[in-house]
């Protein structure tokens, strides 16, 4: 499902200072494998998802998903294979505080100019899913942490994407929210979804459900 | 089923532009000002041109006045036999005018003199010697005039104070409409006797002599003989005397042309604030939309959008205020720019000129400028990585 192979990240932060963010990193995740990425802060734990995402281009490597090589993907097409193929949950959220809980969710729909009842059909389902139905008018501003999590899991699966990419999912969250995060979780597996998870919160390792565990440290496998 | 335009991405724009209000109602206003004061300086403008185009068209081919010691004096009504001697002369008539200063108000009417009988000179005189009762003295007056004497309590007559300090008693019969607003606003009109009176003019004078020719293109050979018989004459042809209005006008431009760049000079200022960058804010939004799935064209669509809202409103209102302010208020402050040479500045009503290339020139120096300031920093933002944006 997604391959990653010898995949070097290098970012320029000036002329003088490149920061090596990954060194050659091979990884292989299947279909429906759920996997946790652990490691400290700056590791590279969020420069593999990106990688994955298509948000960044690796410096050298391949990065293949469901059989594309999407490392070397124009910039346009990089945004079809993530409006179709990827749900991206950002650590902060990265929800626009300025419109409701509903335009949010459907945000990543909004350039496909689907019909209304279109639309409709798919905001139900992940209101419902993700237990925020009540919440669907109220600007995301005014929700709590728990609630703003929710919606940025619901427009990461309005499209019903096969992949779920989530970023230190519960850094902002207490443990009672962590907890309904890990059984989110659970029905997203149960759906068959490839998950990829990036923390360093401990309540993820020897979890039942997650498969794999992946320890990264300073750009590599250990 | 799909639409062709995706009204998602408008309410988007839309939704963007009234979560920023305080914003968007500054670059609106800012806009909407600019557009107002470049859109009344071209309404202005093709106004006086068109009532200056409108005056010049009813001025006498040929003026013939009489010059002592670099003065206009009297000239001799008997110049008139002579001149229409000469070939090409389709007529000669001899006018009796003058200023006369109304200190009260602190004004200057233009008095013009109509005789009963006589070929008029000007067709706005036509219709005003036929209402003009020449068997006592009376008189047509202009709007403004009318307005001033009003305000004087003479309302029904007005008594004109003669150079030897007695009173000449007239009755206003009228109120005079010329061709243009221009011509008619300080205007009186009266028997040629009663000018005659008022200004203690002998009666074998006239104030000048116009002169009607029968072929446009010899205009130029008869004033030279008219000048050759009298070479103590001004003869002023109606070339000159465009040239002398044009002169008048174009120094009046002058200013136009400043608060015309002033205007321009603030427009790029924004612009170029505008298209120097994003905030921070606005390239992580960019970067948000770009991860969840927008392309490039996506968001600049979207920034398309936002940018036609603020600037085609603003051009809109900017206009329509404009068309207001100029010919509903009559364009206080401005029109005094532009029209000093009225004897009388009251009551003075602009013409309505609305021309398409006006409102297509506006439209091209404010919304397609304002748009691609908009567009040109969206597009820098978009073709960056996401990741690198909303890091």
């Amino acid at each position: 499902m997604i391959k990653l192979k010898n995949i070097i990240k290098q970012y320029e932060v000036n002329s003088q200072n490149i920061v090596m963010a990954l060194k050659g990193i091979d990884l292989h995740i299947k279909e429906g494998e759920l996997v946790v990425l652990r490691g400290a802060s700056g590791s590279g734990k969020s420069t593999v998802l990106s990688l994955i995402a298509a948000l960044s281009k690796p410096t050298s490597g391949e990065v293949i998903v469901g059989g594309d090589r999407i490392s070397k993907l124009p910039d346009n097409f990089a945004s079809d294979f993530r409006r179709h193929s990827i749900g991206f949950v950002f650590q902060k959220y990265n929800l626009m505080p300025i419109l409701s809980a509903k335009e949010n969710i459907i945000l990543p729909l909004v350039p496909m100019n689907l019909s209304s009842d279109e639309i409709e059909e798919k905001l139900k389902r992940v209101l419902k899913m993700f237990q925020i139905e009540h919440k669907e008018n109220q600007l995301v501003k005014n929700l709590s942490g728990g609630e703003q999590q929710r919606v940025a899991i619901a427009r990461a699966n309005i499209n019903n994407p096969k992949i779920i990419l989530a970023d230190e999912p519960t850094a902002n969250l207490d443990e009672k929210l962590s907890l309904a995060f890990i059984e989110i979780l659970k029905e997203l597996k149960e759906e068959g979804k490839t998950i990829v998870i990036a923390t360093h919160d401990p309540l993820f390792f020897g979890l039942e459900i997650v498969d794999r565990e992946i320890e990264i440290y300073q750009g590599s496998i250990v | 089923m799909k639409n062709k335009i995706n009204l998602y991405i408008i309410e988007y724009a839309i939704n963007s532009l009234l979560s920023q209000k305080y914003k968007t109602f500054f670059v609106t206003s800012v806009l909407t000002a600019l557009v107002f004061l470049l859109s009344s300086l071209f309404f202005i403008t093709n106004s006086i041109k068109y009532e200056l185009n409108s005056t010049l068209e009813a001025l006498p081919e040929i003026t013939v006045q009489k010059i002592k010691a670099g003065r206009h004096y009297d000239i001799d009504i008997s110049v008139v036999d002579e001149i229409l001697e000469i070939t090409g002369v389709e007529s000669a008539i001899a006018r009796v005018w003058g200023y006369y200063y109304f200190e009260n108000a602190g004004v200057n009417f233009s008095i013009i003199g109509l005789d009963e009988y006589e070929e008029q000179y000007k067709n706005s005189f036509v219709k005003v010697a036929k209402e003009l009762d020449f068997s006592k003295p009376s008189m047509i007056v202009g709007v403004g005039v009318k307005k001033i004497m009003d305000k004087n309590y003479y309302k029904e007559y007005f008594n004109f104070i003669k150079p030897n300090g007695t009173l000449k008693k007239v009755d206003i019969t009228g109120v005079f409409s010329g061709d243009t607003e221009l011509e008619s606003n300080d205007v009186i009109v009266m028997s040629n006797e009663s000018v005659r009176e008022i200004f203690d003019m002998d009666k074998s004078k006239a104030t000048d002599i116009v002169v009607r020719v029968a072929n446009h293109n010899e205009i130029s050979t008869i004033a030279s003989k008219i000048k050759l018989l009298y070479p103590d004459s001004r003869v002023v042809t109606k070339d000159d005397l465009k040239i002398s209005y044009q002169n008048i006008f174009d120094y009046k431009s002058g200013i136009f042309l400043a608060l015309f760049v002033i205007s321009l000079f603030t427009f790029f200022i924004i612009i170029y604030d505008k298209a120097s960058g994003l905030s921070s804010e606005q390239k992580r939004e960019i970067g948000i939309l770009k991860a969840i799935g927008w392309r490039v064209d996506d968001v600049l669509r979207e920034k398309f959008y936002e940018g036609f809202i603020v600037s085609f409103f603003s051009y809109m209102l900017g206009i329509i205020v404009a068309l207001a302010f100029v010919y509903i208020l009559k364009a206080p402050l401005l029109q005094n720019i532009f029209t000093g040479y009225s004897q009388l500045k009251t009551s003075f009503n602009l013409p309505f000129v609305l021309d398409v290339q006006t409102l297509a020139l506006i439209f091209f120096l404010s919304v397609p400028i304002y748009i691609a300031a908009i567009i040109i920093p969206s597009w820098r933002s978009a073709t960056l990585e996401a990741d690198e944006v909303i890091r």
